[in-house]
Order: structure tokens, then C-alpha cells, then sequence
């Protein structure tokens, strides 16, 4: 399992640092509409993904054993809320936790400030309501 | 090494990543749960972290290797950021991007995902919650982008 975090997790970082999505002016330039390519990618990869974990549905995970199956949860305020937050700090850095850490991988300076930021604020909620919640 | 990978194959690069988690431990992709994952066992004095600690260390070795290949970072400067405040004006990008980080580690960790979390995986497994997070953070985002392109 823990293999499989760090493969999945090396092909994911290194995808999104060469798509650009590291990029600050790439991110800008599409929240911009000055550049359809984040666009493109990100619905080829929903995409992707939906049809890859619907025909996955129902079969027997690999490494678990367990039935592949989820369950969604209704919408609620904190969906909107919690996203208007991270939409206002997508759009101030230009960039959001998955291209964080290729960045500081990358050795950019700046994204040490981006990272610590993130840290305290993931700390902060999980000192108000340690009990995990998702989407 | 080409500039920028093609978006057709990036993309479904991307997805494929999200299925893998899918396919071998029935587990949701994200990056937010790997952070906290991460903050919540050092918090408690661990380093042993399950896979989505292990997911964090290989986006960060993805990023290094990358940059080692490539023989420098994906790009230089900052943004928007490093083009508007120069000179004693730089403390401003450490204290914006520091209050950005705190928006976008509580408010993801609040709407219960980020762009991957919430985007990319709860957008494939059709939840309603993560369409709504997902069109939310998207607008925001694209607003407050014009707004500061307005300011600067």
C-alpha cells in the first residue's frame, strides 16, 4: 500500500510538473481565460477517471481484497463555504496542495511560505474538529 | 524533454492515477488528505504514515525529479507576484503567499477536498458535494484572478 502511495504519488508529481500546473503564470493564464490547455487537462483527466472508477465499480480492489464501492455524501454549507476559502487562496498563490509539493520538490523558494501556510491551516482545522470528514 | 506536456496526454495520465488508487486499495486520491495525513501523525509524535503520507514524499521526489531531469525549476520568479512587488515590496509575496496557504489548507480540509480531492476524485465518483465544491472553487478562483489582474 505504501509502495503504491509513493509510485502513484511520483507519477502524479511529475505529470502535474510537466503539464505546468507547478506554474503560477500557467494556473493565472487559465483562471484568466487567456489559456484553454488547464481547461483541456483537467476535463481529460475527469474524464478519465470517471469511466476508469465506474467500470472498476463493484470488483474486488487489488491489494485489499475489499469491494470497489463509495458512497457520496449530500451538499452542505461547508462544501461552498470551504471552497469559496480555497478558491481565494487557489487564485492568490496561483497554485494548490499537489503542485505545493512538486514545487517545493522543485526547489522553489517562495513555495516554503505556500507550504507553511497550508500546514497551519490544515492544523488549525484539525485542532477544531479532529474527526475526518469528506466530500 | 518537451516545454509542456500535451494536455491529451497529461490528462489522462492524471485520471489514471486517481483509478489506480481506485483499483488497488478502494481509497479516494487527494492531495489535502495526504498533507493532513502527514501533519496529523507528526502531530502525534509518527512518522509512520499509511500510503497517503507515501502519496505526499513521491509528489514531492515527482517535482525533484523533474526539476533534476529538466536541470532547473519549471519556471522562475512568481507569478503575478514576483512582477508586482520588487525590491523591500518582496516581504508582501511571503506574508500573501503564507495567507494563502492557511485559506487553502483550512478552506480545502472544510469542503472536504482540493483540486485533486474534491476536482479530480470526487468528480469521478459523480458526487453532488464534490460538483458544487468543485464549480465553487473554480468561480471563485477565476473571480478573484480578475480582480487582482484589475489591482495590479
Amino acid at each position: 500500500m505504501r509502495l503504491a502511495g509513493v509510485l502513484v504519488g511520483l507519477v502524479f508529481g511529475v505529470t502535474l510538473s510537466w503539464t505546468g500546473m507547478s506554474d503560477p503564470d500557467v494556473i493565472r493564464g487559465a483562471l484568466l481565460f487567456k489559456e484553454a490547455y488547464l481547461f483541456l487537462f483537467f476535463a481529460s483527466a475527469v474524464l478519465t477517471a470517471t469511466i476508469g472508477v465506474h467500470l472498476l465499480r463493484r470488483r474486488r480492489a487489488l491489494l485489499t481484497g475489499e469491494r470497489i464501492d463509495w458512497q457520496s455524501v449530500p451538499v452542505q454549507r461547508r462544501h461552498v463555504a470551504g471552497s469559496v476559502l480555497f478558491g481565494t487562496g487557489w487564485a492568490l498563490a496561483d497554485t494548490c496542495p499537489g503542485p505545493i509539493a512538486t514545487q517545493v520538490g522543485q526547489g522553489v523558494v517562495w513555495s516554503l511560505f505556500t507550504i507553511v501556510g497550508v500546514v497551519a491551516g490544515i492544523w488549525l482545522f484539525l485542532r477544531r474538529q479532529p474527526a475526518a470528514i469528506d466530500a | 524533454m518537451e516545454e509542456q506536456l500535451p494536455w491529451y496526454i497529461g490528462g489522462p495520465v492524471l485520471g489514471l492515477c486517481v483509478v489506480a488508487i481506485r483499483g488497488l486499495m478502494n481509497e479516494r486520491l487527494g492531495a489535502t488528505g495526504a498533507f493532513s495525513e502527514v501533519i496529523d501523525r507528526v502531530g502525534r509524535r509518527s512518522l509512520a504514515f499509511d500510503w497517503r503520507g507515501w502519496f505526499l514524499i513521491g509528489l514531492v521526489v515527482g517535482g525533484l525529479v523533474f526539476a533534476l531531469v529538466r536541470g532547473e525549476p519549471g519556471f522562475d520568479g512568481y507569478g503575478w507576484l514576483t512582477r508586482t512587488f520588487e525590491g523591500d515590496g518582496r516581504i508582501f509575496i511571503a506574508v500573501i503567499l503564507l495567507g494563502a496557504g492557511v485559506l487553502i489548507g483550512f478552506g480545502a480540509k472544510t469542503a472536504g477536498g482540493c483540486t485533486s480531492g474534491n476536482g479530480l476524485t470526487g468528480t469521478s465518483m459523480l458526487s453532488r458535494a464534490a460538483l458544487v465544491a468543485t464549480a465553487t472553487f473554480f468561480g471563485t478562483a477565476i473571480a478573484v484572478s480578475f480582480v487582482i489582474e484589475a489591482l495590479t
